[in-house]
């Protein structure tokens, strides 16, 4: 079994700027990946490519086509939510449901209007009266009926309140999110999606620095915070980054010796925020 | 072909102008027939009847194709440009349609479902027209208007029409596509601009003309082309007793269908009109967001 996504030295040039430097990753079905980069690492590029609305070079496959080239097939077995606020604001709700009925062949129409009916919107309003939240619901709505292999989410919650972000990922999680399925996803609020993920990609300046499972990032990172008095000897245990925090440095190591480690003070796994961060600054804070 | 029809659909979901402009100016026209002043001692009496009625039909009809053709090249300019604009872009081509079905939709509304529209408002608005003339002044005019012979003659020369320049305009109409497939802004500046700097750059650097020509002919030769100029004199009628003012008594007569469709410009033009429709597909695949 070939992985749904899989790239090869895919490179982006925007005249002299690099959005993607020869970034090489993979996306096994039934995954969810969180993308994760700062602002400006080429998150939003990655996904334009695997999503067929950017040419690209180096090589790139995904649900074995090539995007590009092949977007309208693509579409077929993938959907994306780019950003809640994008679609027009001249629709009305019904009208948007005919239309991805008329149009998408694997597009179940009843589960849409049962995800709608759910809500308080009436099918007869255009998009333009909506709140940011209902837009969310109604566009989440229309990608959830549709039985894609993979689902792409671009900054998903960009904007939304507090209430609105956690009904968009309990949506996900709960109604969306089988074994047939795969999400991608794009956020800079790593803590948010962080209980959903399976896996994470790491990106920062185009190139993918960390590609790794939660349960391995479990098994192979550690963070020990130690007094001043046993911080040399925690440095001679070679961590890859320090934060200093109330007084304590906390060291951050990649496959340490936890023995040892536990000697010098209390040991605690990483969250991806934490390592997201240790990986992205370099050596100290 | 489905979705085809799902995205033209979607075009009259967009942009409900399509119909409600010439709903208006069918109003509009009805209202002055219902409460208009109707001046029957200012038309010489020898007119006959039947010029009277081709006049009426001809008047409604060019006044809907005028506002048609300003229409539907804004729509052409408007149509790539305003869903990248608001980004919308971006939830259609999460949908299994491809750029190319896309921009031929756009094409297919400009060029042939609009017109169609406006030809059936046309139709009915000279009914409506027609029978409120009559009622209103039937005392002088009896019948006059009602001539079936020329009312069908009126459906054949729209059908000409809209057949004929589809294919005139098709480069016309793909430049526009490009445009708006490409500008980032001020699309109608940037439709209006190239050719004009160009023709510009022509007269300055070489002193010639043959741009302008070009452009010139392609905009306003259309009817040179597609009509006769002198269709003889069974299309004519005398208006009268004076021999020399004569008016059309046929439409048949003047349409030009085998030079329209025999001549190199006709084809060539179609031609330019392919490859500007595939340059603004690829600019269509390419650029998704302003």
């Amino acid at each position: 079994m070939t992985s749904l996504i899989e790239a090869r030295d895919l490179t982006k040039r925007y005249g002299a700027h690099v959005a993607l430097d020869r970034a090489n990753f993979s996306v096994e079905a039934g995954r969810i990946v969180g993308l994760i980069g700062p602002n400006g690492a080429g998150k939003t590029t990655a996904l334009r490519a695997i999503l067929g609305l950017t040419a690209y070079e180096g090589r790139l496959k995904v649900l074995e086509r090539e995007p590009f080239r092949e977007r309208a097939l693509l579409m077929h077995d993938a959907c994306f939510i780019a950003d809640v606020a994008v679609l027009p604001a001249w629709l009305r709700v019904d009208h948007a449901v005919d239309f991805v009925a008329g149009v998408h062949p694997r597009f179940r129409r009843d589960r849409a209007l049962a995800l709608l009916a759910k809500t308080d919107i009436g099918g007869s309003r255009r998009l333009r009266e909506l709140s940011k939240g209902m837009k969310t619901q109604v566009h989440l709505a229309l990608t959830m009926a549709i039985d894609a292999k993979l689902l792409v989410l671009d900054e998903p919650t960009l904007g939304l309140d507090i209430l609105a972000r956690r009904a968009f990922y309990d949506a996900l999680v709960n109604d969306y999110m089988d074994e047939t399925r795969t999400i991608l996803i794009t956020t800079h609020q790593v803590e948010e999606v962080e209980n959903l993920l399976t896996d994470v990609l790491f990106i920062d300046r185009g190139r993918i620095v960390l590609d790794s499972s939660l349960d391995d990032i479990a098994s192979r990172y550690a963070a020990v915070a130690v007094a001043a008095d046993k911080l040399e000897a925690a440095r001679a245990e070679k961590p890859f980054h320090e934060r200093r925090m109330l007084g304590k440095v906390v060291l951050y190591y990649e496959r340490p010796d936890l023995d040892r480690l536990a000697a010098l003070g209390e040991v605690h796994s990483l969250s991806v925020a934490d390592l997201f961060v240790a990986k992205l600054s370099g050596g100290a804070e | 072909m489905n979705t085809t029809i799902w995205l033209v659909r979607r075009e009259f979901w967009e942009n409900r102008a399509i119909w409600m402009i010439p709903a208006v100016i069918g109003a509009l026209m009805i209202l002055i027939a219902l409460f208009g002043r109707i001046d029957l001692m200012s038309i010489p009496s020898q007119v006959p009847s039947r010029t009277l009625g081709g006049g009426l039909l001809l008047a409604v009809a060019a006044t809907f194709f005028v506002v048609l053709s300003v229409y539907s090249s804004w729509y052409l300019v408007d149509c790539l440009y305003a869903d990248r604009k608001d980004r919308s872009v971006l939830f259609w081509k999460s949908l299994p349609i491809s750029d190319t079905i896309t921009v031929i939709s756009k094409l297919l509304t400009a060029l042939v479902v609009i017109p169609l529209v406006y030809f059936a408002a046309a139709d009915i608005t000279t009914v409506m027209m027609a029978f409120v003339v009559s009622v209103r002044a039937s005392a002088s005019l009896g019948g006059a208007l009602w001539h079936v012979d020329l009312w069908l003659q009126l459906q054949v020369l729209w059908l000409y029409m809209i057949v004929t320049t589809a294919i005139w305009y098709l480069p016309v109409a793909a430049y526009l596509l490009v445009v708006s497939a490409w500008a980032r802004r001020a699309v109608m500046l940037w439709s209006i601009l190239p050719p004009f700097a160009l023709l510009l750059a022509e007269h300055w650097f070489l002193g010639t003309h043959v741009l302008g020509d070009q452009i010139a002919k392609r905009l306003f030769g259309f009817s040179r082309i597609a009509f006769h100029a002198d269709p003889g004199g069974a299309s004519w009628a005398a208006a009268g007793a004076d021999e020399a003012m004569r008016m059309p008594s046929g439409i048949w007569g003047f349409l030009n269908a085998y030079g329209f469709f025999s001549s190199p410009a006709t084809w060539i033009g179609a031609a330019l009109g392919a490859v500007l429709i595939a340059a603004a597909i690829q600019l269509r695949m390419r650029r998704t967001e302003i």
